[in-house]
């Protein structure tokens, strides 16, 4: 959907894992100064965001710290990769979930060299209760590393996968009613949403004996593999908000993935998450949310939210890792660490297929 | 100023919906009033059940100025018009109980952005107190194919709206085909090919069919002899709280092996304007607040979606698994073609149709021949667009008298013939002679209780004008009177049409437990009534 035919070949890697903690901000440190403080002259811009970051601009204290800035920012939702398909002269940014949407955005509104910015990323999470991470855990699936916080073993969760393993089978269910079916992470629609391409690209790496697939014959591989994974979950939303509203509600499927940062922002806003595990796959790819300006109007945002103190620190309470944040984001989050895995400690970040082998990978997971 | 625009709005929907207003229902039908974005008046298309949110949106427009005008539409209807670009410039959002069913059509990518879940309610089945007595349930064990089972054994009898026009009928389908076939993934079309005979013998226990939800209550109020109703558990609760039921509290049974839960996603259309969007965007952000979520769960009995709302006294908290809503549409509408044309209860249908001199005027036959051959659909029509497999339909035009009674039945397989056989009366319909409703309505009676076939029947009554021959209303009320109690549950669809009277059709539709639709909104009103009464037969 996302994905056109014609996409140039020469697309690097999806990018996502490298910008991260990268060049940008030592660039932009030195434009930084121009913008504050007070601008008289108030900019509107028009935004399409991933939803995950709907929450972080809806914020007051953001909207407020953007508006001394000389910003009011309106933002809509939509899959990173169904972005391109937009009428984007609409919009004054874009800021999908990745880079590699990020290009496909730029391409679609006719820009080139556009000045992307890496503000903030989140790592992918799996949500379940606890009756779920339990059952997990003692069929060694996952490992719990907390009382509410844990690992999601990538490989032998595949292996399961692959032989359409159900909760019944797995000893210790039976007391829950919820644990029935075949046992899957509810995913975004992975053709048009990041966080779902992504999942393909971590379990694609596992899938193809830990390397990352980059051939047609990687694709033959685990493409059956990978449509096990999308293919039980029936209909698949464009955004990571809907299941974990779900989940939130009381229903939903029993694991779900999810940003960690849409986890941290309940933590950190003191609600009360309920009875929620955080499970981080043991195998991931991490995702720079980055910033396309499509207008003049919105040049200067990207590098605002990137590196002003005050937006980096609304970022951390709304549960994302800024730019070269580790250490705020450790010391923010400490209070919530039976929950969270600050320093991705036991996670293996692995490197991306190309957008095409990806894009492949999602239409034949979804057949 | 904005504030009493918006009552109306909002109120003018609500009846509209009562009403069965077809110009606000039906894709081909009028023009919407404000077929134009007005400033702050967000223009939604929207599943019915959702007229209860009025006292929320009413809160919501004095906290954000945003009026909300919200048009009813069942979901696939809504997909279609999203899908085809006829929602384009017509609404400005959508706000249906689940995207699920759009988002399988590959048109709707590109049109749709901030998809914003706002409240979840599960499909469960409300049983009479009596007959979880009966058959010895306990509410949190209760398993579909348990539910199959006492269907199949004849202990159970219930109401569910139609699949294809409502939403909380398609999940039915869906929980029900997933819980008998075993399916333990989204549906295949094999498992629901495995599953059905069982599923034959499971819709032979629906009683009451519907064309929305809200309906589906007040039929089951009236009729009595329905042991449980399929239907949204924030329905079945209000259902209870009000005392809509006609008896005791039915007990809220989500069935123990899933459910299938709506989660209203109001999504903003990519046509709307700038303005538009942003209007929704503040509806929204009201909407996932504490406070509305709070207001949303305690007057509706849906479940909040936001962390730290706890869903209102009565809302079960245990967990139930939730079934995958198929993921292709060659499933999904496979399994709603197998429910039109083969797993439910065929219908048996009279069209009452006022061909009387006065129907000469302007083009009203014209109108009406072309409203009765769009339901023979054509060889393309999707699921639910033509009369059914099995269905038994009868043309029985009257003037001064009945003129003539022509019944054909649509053969599973080859329905050509028959559907061939419906355009050639319809084409010869003329208009001639005096209206003699009671006396024809009569006759439909008489006609359909000439079958013993196991089947949905109804009369759909077109007039344009009052009786003017033949017996009158009170012969009619002690002849209905008289019928036997079986007869008696044949609901008459009244349409108002050119000069009808609206109290007289009114009258009937009480008395048989029908429901009035209004086709005097212009061109196309006709056809979008018939076609929205497709739900009901």
């Amino acid at each position: 959907m996302g994905f056109r035919e014609h996409a140039a070949p020469v697309r690097r890697i999806l990018g996502i894992v490298l910008g991260l903690l990268l060049i940008g901000g030592v660039l932009y440190v030195a434009l930084q100064g121009q913008d504050h403080p007070e601008s008289t002259a108030t900019k509107t811009v028009r935004g399409v965001i991933g939803s995950e970051k709907s929450e972080f601009f809806r914020d007051p204290d953001v909207v407020k710290a953007l508006a001394a800035r000389g910003y009011i920012v309106k933002t809509e939702t939509s899959g990173s990769w169904a972005m391109d398909q937009l009428a984007l002269k609409e919009f004054d940014f874009a800021f999908p979930g990745s880079s590699e949407p990020a290009k496909e955005v730029a391409a679609a509104a006719g820009l080139k060299g556009a000045q992307e910015t890496k503000p903030f990323y989140s790592p992918l999470v799996v949500i379940a209760r606890p009756n779920a991470a339990r059952v997990l855990a003692s069929n060694g699936l996952a490992t719990m590393t907390g009382k509410s916080s844990g690992t999601l073993l990538m490989g032998p969760f595949l292996k399961a996968a692959a032989e359409d393993r159900t909760w019944q089978q797995l000893p210790g269910s039976s007391a829950h009613a919820e644990l029935t079916g075949t046992v899957f992470v509810k995913t975004t629609d992975p053709a048009s949403s990041n966080s779902g391409a992504l999942f393909l690209a971590a379990a694609s790496n596992v899938a193809n004996g830990n390397s990352v697939v980059a051939d047609d014959a990687g694709i033959e591989r685990t493409a059956p593999l990978m449509r096990k994974l999308i293919s039980v979950q029936g209909a698949l939303e464009t955004s990571t908000d809907d299941p974990f509203r779900a989940f939130i509600s009381g229903s939903g499927e029993p694991l779900i993935l999810v940003y960690e940062s849409q986890v941290a922002s309940l933590l950190m806003q003191k609600q009360d998450p309920g009875e929620m595990v955080v499970l981080y796959p043991d195998t991931t790819v991490n995702t720079a949310h980055t910033f396309v300006p499509l207008s003049d109007d919105a040049k200067e945002l990207g590098t605002l939210l990137a590196t002003d103190p005050k937006l980096r620190e609304l970022a951390v309470l709304r549960g994302f890792r800024p730019q070269d944040g580790v250490a705020e984001f450790t010391a923010a989050t400490a209070p919530h660490a039976d929950h969270l895995n600050p320093g991705l400690t036991g996670i293996r970040q692995v490197g991306t297929p190309t957008v095409k082998i990806l894009m492949a990978l999602a239409q034949r997971a979804k057949g | 100023m904005r504030g009493r625009a918006g009552r109306v709005w909002v109120a003018g929907a609500v009846l509209a919906s009562l009403v069965g207003a077809s110009g606000c229902t039906s894709g081909g039908a009028a023009e919407p009033e404000g077929s134009v974005y007005k400033e702050g008046t967000l223009r939604v298309l929207a599943s019915s059940e959702l007229a209860d949110m009025e006292p929320v949106l009413e809160q919501a427009r004095r906290a954000t100025g945003v009026t909300v005008k919200l048009t009813w539409s069942g979901t696939l209807d809504a997909a279609e018009q999203v899908a085809s670009g006829q929602a384009d410039g017509k609404y400005d959002a959508i706000w249906l109980s689940s995207n699920d069913y759009l988002r399988l059509r590959p048109e709707a990518a590109g049109k749709l952005s901030s998809e914003t879940p706002v409240m979840s309610s599960p499909v469960a089945l409300g049983v009479k107190p009596e007959a979880l007595a009966r058959l010895g349930w306990k509410p949190g064990e209760v398993t579909w194919p348990a539910v199959h089972e006492a269907v199949a054994a004849g202990r159970l009898t219930y109401g569910m709206t139609d699949p294809v026009r409502s939403n909380s009928g398609f999940s039915a389908l869906v929980s029900v085909a997933s819980g008998l076939s075993g399916a333990q993934a989204a549906l295949s079309d094999a498992d629901v090919k495995a599953a059905t005979p069982r599923l034959k013998e499971f819709f032979a226990g629906q009683k009451l069919t519907s064309g929305s939800s809200g309906w589906l209550v007040a039929a089951y109020g009236k009729r009595g002899d329905v042991d449980a109703l399929v239907n949204y558990e924030s329905v079945l609760l209000s259902m209870n709280r009000d005392a809509r039921g006609g008896g005791a509290p039915l007990t809220v049974v989500r069935p123990r092996d899933g459910v299938v839960t709506a989660h209203y996603p109001l999504t903003l259309l990519t046509s709307a304007p700038a303005g538009a969007r942003d209007a929704g965007r503040a509806l929204t952000d009201y909407l996932r607040g504490a406070e509305a979520q709070q207001a949303i769960t305690g007057q509706t009995f849906r479940r909040p979606v936001a962390a730290g709302v706890a869903p209102a006294a009565g809302l079960d908290r245990e967990k139930r698994r939730e079934l995958p809503f198929p993921g292709s549409r060659v499933v999904a509408d496979g399994l709603l073609a197998s429910y039109e044309n083969e797993l439910r209860r065929p219908s048996r249908t009279v069209y009452v149709l006022d061909t009387s001199g006065s129907m000469g005027d302007g083009d009203r036959i014209g109108r009406l021949r072309s409203a009765l051959t769009d339901l023979t659909g054509s060889g393309s029509s999707g699921t639910g667009r033509r009369f059914r497999d099995r269905e038994e339909v009868t043309l029985l035009p009257f003037g001064s008298k009945v003129k003539e009674v022509n019944t054909h039945v649509v053969e599973p397989g080859n329905p050509g013939p028959a559907l061939d056989a419906i355009r050639r009366d319809v084409k010869s319909l003329e208009p001639e002679g005096g209206t003699a409703v009671y006396g024809s309505l009569e006759a439909a009676y008489q006609q359909l209780g000439k079958g013993a076939v196991d089947a949905f029947t109804s009369i759909v009554l077109m007039t344009d004008g009052e009786n003017t021959e033949g017996v009158g209303a009170k012969h009619f009320d002690s002849f209905y009177a008289a019928l036997p109690e079986a007869q008696k549950r044949t609901p008459v669809f009244a349409v108002l049409f050119g000069d009808s009277d609206r109290k007289e059709l009114t009258h009937i539709t009480e008395l048989t437990g029908g429901r009035l639709f209004d086709a005097t909104g212009g061109n196309g009103s006709l056809a979008g009534a018939f076609e929205e009464i497709r739900g009901y037969q």
